[in-house]
């Protein structure tokens, strides 16, 4: 019998496997970080180190708020070990969803049938966007489980304001590989695409907080204007969260697009 | 009688090369039509178009009553499709991939499924990638055949199956027509068709070089000729045989008192029986007519036939290689 959205269900069911497989990653991350925040970012020689450090590095890194709870989580789970990992997943995700589907010649099998371009890449972006929602869930969900013993003192709100700032920041990478992927119809090009929204990202806000003159950098990295705010601190920028979010939902609309006009396959 | 395909002057470029030069034919309504020619000649690119899953560059098709390009889901669930580079790659065993399509462009009958994949000795239970060349090829007729669709594009549908499968596959296209479905299948060998296929197209290097019924092509075919015969002479024999119209490449061997020839036979039988009739023949084989060489020739026939499938592309033969 025909159900609904199948395309969609397929995409999410059959990938529990990466899925579960991130998730465990991040789970593993965070608690390794976290419970030990009370014997180093915590503490007074952390801070004598810090401070040894060159400030550039410092400011690369985001440890310049290291001695708080919140900027500790900020800069090792958010800013590092969190996005380079939500980043990853989204960008293979995103790369598989056309452009790996077609390149290794499913796609074509699946248009033959019941089903249009749109609705096609629409069902499986939705599918993404569940899975990062769920590791976002995952996230605030261990952080604030972890708040306590790891004497973080974060603020739920705040936490919450960050986890929909990094799922945002993860799916703009995530999409922007989906729709170079459904332009073009190769995972490579998908991969790439991702990984440069992403790697620049990171790289511009490294460079630009460097120095004022370098400021209009920060205006370009979609990290710095997840994380320009310190969200674990202070709580979401909104209007930076919608413009993630919304350009995000563009990139998706986008790939439909571009699918719906081209020849598939050849 | 209503046509279930109509392709009228169909193009399609890719960047600046054309591989589809205007090609023009119709399949009637419960028929089978099969399309041969050798790798590259477009048959891949036609029936792309046909399920709008690369678009002409100009020409029209009809498609079940409907143009393609606007037919959407409710046109394609109407057809059953096996693309000729199928790869099933996922981590799904067989029966969730049906479920997955039969979710898309089902209903499926109950017990369908399985019954088609007991006829194609095909487990269903199996890692769809762990399957081998010939298995997936089985579980691509499978999504195809499951939902009884009016029409089925088959794209090299006999490609990696071994000969008893070959055999059902052909069982499976009959009761296909029987029940009134259209079948519109592809080839580069027509021995692979003629059983099954009421008429041919010839594609070559992206044009039609022919359509005709398998019979006529029966009849334009060529077949070996041997006999045996004794009290004549090879010259006796030869002068006989040469002056029988349709008959050529006559070789005559001397053997005891009598000879022994071999000849090949272009058209009617008639005129050969009659100039045999007089022999006191030993021993007489007339072969099946040879479709395959007939076709040959026709690709060779028109224009530098042959020359085209050497350098650009691989040998017409080879199994599962590419097609566009």
């Amino acid at each position: 019998m025909r159900s609904p959205m199948p395309l969609f269900r397929r995409a999410f069911v059959d990938s529990w496997r990466s899925t579960l497989g991130w998730a465990a990653g991040l789970s593993a991350a965070i608690m390794l970080y976290l419970p030990i925040y009370p014997s180093i970012g915590g503490s007074a020689e952390m801070q004598q180190m810090i401070n040894a450090l060159p400030p550039e590095m410092t400011k690369a890194l985001n440890y310049d708020q290291i001695a708080s709870g919140s900027g500790y989580t900020q800069a090792t789970v958010f800013g590092l070990i969190g996005f380079l990992l939500m980043t990853i997943a989204t960008v293979s995700w995103g790369a598989a969803a056309v452009g790996g589907d077609e390149e290794s010649g499913q796609l074509e099998l699946t248009l033959a049938h019941g089903v249009t371009r749109v609705q096609l890449v629409l069902e499986r972006a939705l599918a993404m966007v569940l899975r990062v929602v769920l590791l976002a869930v995952l996230v605030f969900v261990l952080i604030l489980a972890l708040n306590d013993s790891a004497q973080l003192q974060i603020e739920s709100t705040h936490l919450f304001g960050a986890a929909v700032e990094f799922a945002g920041l993860a799916l703009l990478s995530g999409t922007a590989a989906l729709f170079v992927g459904a332009l073009s119809g190769r995972k490579s090009y998908g991969l790439a695409a991702g990984a440069a929204v992403g790697v620049l990202g990171y790289v511009f806000n490294a460079v630009g907080r460097q120095s004022p003159d370098l400021d209009w950098l920060l205006d370009l990295s979609p990290y710095h204007w997840a994380y320009g705010n310190s969200p674990v601190a202070n709580g979401a920028d909104w209007a930076a969260a919608g413009w993630l979010w919304g350009i995000s939902a563009a990139l998706v609309l986008l790939s439909s697009l571009a699918l719906q006009r081209r020849d598939v396959g050849s | 009688m209503e046509s279930a395909i109509t392709v009228e002057g169909l193009r399609k470029s890719f960047g600046s090369r054309e591989v589809l030069h205007g090609i023009d034919f119709q399949v009637q309504a419960g028929t089978v039509f099969g399309v041969i020619g050798p790798n590259g000649a477009g048959k891949t690119t036609t029936m792309r178009c046909l399920l709008d899953i690369i678009r002409p560059s100009a020409g029209t098709l009809r498609v079940l009553g409907q143009d393609p390009r606007h037919g959407g889901p409710g046109l394609r669930r109407r057809i059953g499709y096996l693309p000729g580079e199928l790869s099933l790659e996922a981590r799904v065993t067989g029966r969730r991939l049906l479920d997955h399509y039969e979710a898309v462009s089902g209903p499926v009958k109950r017990g369908r499924i399985d019954e088609l994949a007991e006829r194609l000795n095909l487990d269903l239970d199996r890692h769809t990638r762990k399957l081998s060349k010939g298995n997936k090829q089985k579980l691509g007729l499978l999504q195809a055949f499951m939902h009884d669709p009016e029409l089925l594009v088959l794209d090299e549908p006999t490609s990696g199956l071994d000969p008893l499968v070959q055999q059902e596959f052909l069982a499976m296209v009959r009761e296909a027509k029987d029940r009134g479905q259209t079948v519109f299948l592809s080839s580069h060998v027509l021995s692979e068709v003629q059983q099954a296929a009421d008429e041919v197209a010839i594609l070559r290097d992206g044009r039609i070089v022919t359509i005709a019924t398998v019979d006529a092509l029966r009849e334009s075919a060529v077949r070996h000729l041997r006999f045996a015969a004794s009290g004549i002479t090879a010259d006796d024999a030869g002068a006989r045989l040469g002056r029988v119209p349709g008959v050529g490449g006559v070789e005559v061997l001397t053997a005891g008192d009598g000879v022994e020839l071999t000849a090949v036979l272009e058209g009617s039988i008639g005129p050969l029986v009659q100039a045999l009739a007089g022999l006191q023949l030993t021993d007489l084989v007339l072969e099946e007519p040879d479709l395959e060489e007939s076709v040959l020739r026709l690709y060779g026939n028109n224009g530098n036939g042959r020359r085209g499938n050497g350098s650009r592309r691989r040998e017409p033969q080879e199994e599962g290689s590419s097609h566009a």
